[in-house]
């Protein structure tokens, strides 16, 4: 009764994955077939940028020169289009067998066969997580492989070790917004907190760049552990950062898990 | 005869809003009851307790011997159920639905055929493009094409036409005949009429009433006129359970309440021309109850797991 179920669940989610594919791979190929213009003007660039705001480069992760991948990688992939994505396919897919099924009421028929709840929503958590590590190999890959065709001279190996940070970063978001979903049972309420949280997170971050004497702060926000420039330019996996993001998202979807058991199907 | 459902004393409270109060109610085996009420009276409630969707406050619903909340999957082995108003996915046709629910519930793909064409539905149209009544055609044959010994159902015809609702009859009483039990909430009042053996009636949560439609309906009040060929003797219908409201001459009008065998008899040796027994439908019975008019329906038989309040 798990085949049908998962390849359900898998087909609902085939049009949200492959727009956001389309989005990644578009919007990352697009930026990586420009890389090696950036490459040959980054005096002229880096010029530029000198007349813009710290505080605005402080807010795109443009800490440092464009033409070095891991810095060109973090502001147009890392803080920016990845987060993004994350963010709506995790909330999207989170909240969608819990809190919207529920209140539409289609909940009701798979959980009225032998299917335990248990099970309906481990499938639904294996769901977000294949989607999540579609999304985040193809956002990784469209950047990588229109560099080689471009000839920006991307190390792929250190590209692609940003794979699981990313996936990693992605699953917490959809994990706690699973827990709040099953929690609330509102789809709105789980989808604004985590959208809330996660604005108030990247400025917090911002403000702790910004500020040293708040420095202390950035620690709150997921973003301060998801950077990918010291993987890029120099190889340096964050292991400390990839295990605190699974410990939190296997808790949250664990905790899912124990609520979703024993909590009353009403919307 | 073993009872397929037990509730004792079952209770829900949303926050301080009432679901249902001190529910009490068994239904056995092989037999079909209807759980009648008006919006908001609780039965949709009940139902989902019966189901495991939400936990009781107080007391406890078993189905065939296991807790409905506690073995939930285990009860959901043996019950197939139709939710009030199902939401199905629009992307999927209706076949691609059903196929997905007979998977669930372990039956082989395709083993909705037979009952879709009995309902008249195009298993390749995608549910989005289907009215409401052929949406619950797709969920009438998704209850009924398992074997399981329990069907539960919440207003299961509302939405389908009058053909297609004596076609879902016919599958209840085959369902009967089958010894499957049925358990059927409604405010659909002809429907039970005609399905079910005794039926519950609830009312702002509370159970009111239980008894067999029969004793419903047999023990109430029904109109007899007469026209006769010559007038009746004084005393003619002099009968406790008779009551002559009208005679003109050769026109009587009686009411009677209970068993009308004895007026029967009476009237069978008369020179009867013509005669009317206006029967009342559950219906009149019903809305008795909720005018306060209760008294007027008398003890029934006693059946299984009755109760009476």
């Amino acid at each position: 009764m798990i085949a049908p179920a998962l390849r359900l669940e898998l087909r609902r989610s085939r049009a949200l994955v492959g727009g956001l594919v389309l989005v990644v791979v578009g919007y990352g190929g697009f930026m990586a077939a420009f890389y090696p213009t950036l490459a040959k003007n980054t005096a002229a660039l880096d010029e530029y940028l000198k007349i813009l705001p710290r505080e605005f480069l402080v807010a795109f992760g443009m800490e440092g020169s464009l033409a070095d991948p891991g810095v060109f990688f973090t502001t147009y992939v890392g803080s920016w289009l990845w987060p993004i994505v994350a963010a709506i396919a995790a909330i999207v897919l989170a909240t969608r067998v819990s809190a919207a099924d529920t209140d539409r009421g289609w909940i009701e028929l798979p959980l009225a066969t032998p299917l335990s709840r248990t099970r309906y929503l481990l499938i639904a958590i294996a769901v977000q997580a294949i989607a999540l590590a579609l999304l985040a190999v193809a956002a990784v890959a469209a950047v990588v492989g229109v560099g080689a065709i471009s000839g920006a001279g991307f190390d792929a190996g250190r590209f692609f070790l940003v794979t699981p940070l990313a996936f990693a970063f992605a699953c917490t978001i959809a994990a706690v917004t699973t827990l709040l979903g099953v929690v609330t049972m509102s789809r709105g309420a789980a989808s604004g907190a985590v959208a809330g949280g996660l604005i108030a997170m990247y400025l917090l971050d911002i403000v702790a760049k910004i500020e040293p004497s708040l420095d202390a702060l950035g620690a709150l926000s997921a973003f301060r552990y998801f950077r990918p420039t010291p993987i890029i330019d120099r190889g340096e996996f964050p292991f400390g950062d990839l295990a605190l993001f699974s410990v939190v998202a296997v808790a949250a979807w664990a905790a899912s898990l124990w609520a979703f058991r024993r909590r009353d199907l009403i919307a | 005869m073993a009872n397929a459902i037990e509730i004792r004393g079952l209770t829900k409270y949303y926050g301080r809003r009432r679901g249902v109060i001190d529910i009490d109610v068994a239904v056995g085996e092989g037999e079909v009851f209807g759980f009648l009420g008006p919006n908001g009276a609780g039965k949709t409630t009940t139902i989902r307790m019966l189901l495991g969707f939400i936990r009781p406050t107080a007391g406890r619903a078993t189905i065939l011997g296991l807790d409905a909340w506690r073995d939930a999957p285990t009860v959901h082995r043996r019950l197939a159920y139709l939710s009030g108003e199902p939401y199905f996915l629009g992307e999927l046709t209706a076949g691609q639905l059903l196929d997905y629910a007979a998977e669930l519930r372990g039956l082989e793909r395709g083993a909705w055929r037979s009952l879709a064409e009995r309902l008249e539905l195009d298993p390749t149209v995608r549910l989005r493009a289907l009215s409401h009544g052929s949406r619950q055609k797709v969920g009438v044959a998704q209850l009924f094409m398992g074997r399981e010994p329990l069907l539960v159902m919440d207003e299961p015809t509302t939405g389908l036409d009058p053909l297609m609702q004596r076609v879902f009859l016919a599958l209840v009483a085959e369902a009967r005949a089958a010894g499957r039990t049925v358990f059927l909430s409604s405010h659909n009042l002809p429907e039970v009429e005609r399905s079910c053996d005794r039926v519950a009636i609830i009312r702002e949560g509370r159970l009111f009433d239980v008894r067999t439609v029969q004793g419903l309906l047999g023990e109430h009040w029904r109109s007899v006129n007469l026209v006769l060929g010559t007038p009746p003797a004084a005393g003619t219908f002099g009968l406790p359970n008779v009551e002559l409201l009208a005679s003109t001459g050769r026109d009587v009008h009686l009411m009677v309440r209970g068993d009308i065998k004895p007026l029967l008899q009476r009237i069978a040796a008369l020179d009867v021309r013509d005669v009317a027994i206006a029967t009342p439908d559950i219906e009149d019975v019903f809305l008795g109850f909720y005018n306060g008019e209760a008294g007027a329906v008398a003890e029934a038989t006693p059946a299984v797991g009755e109760t009476r309040r």
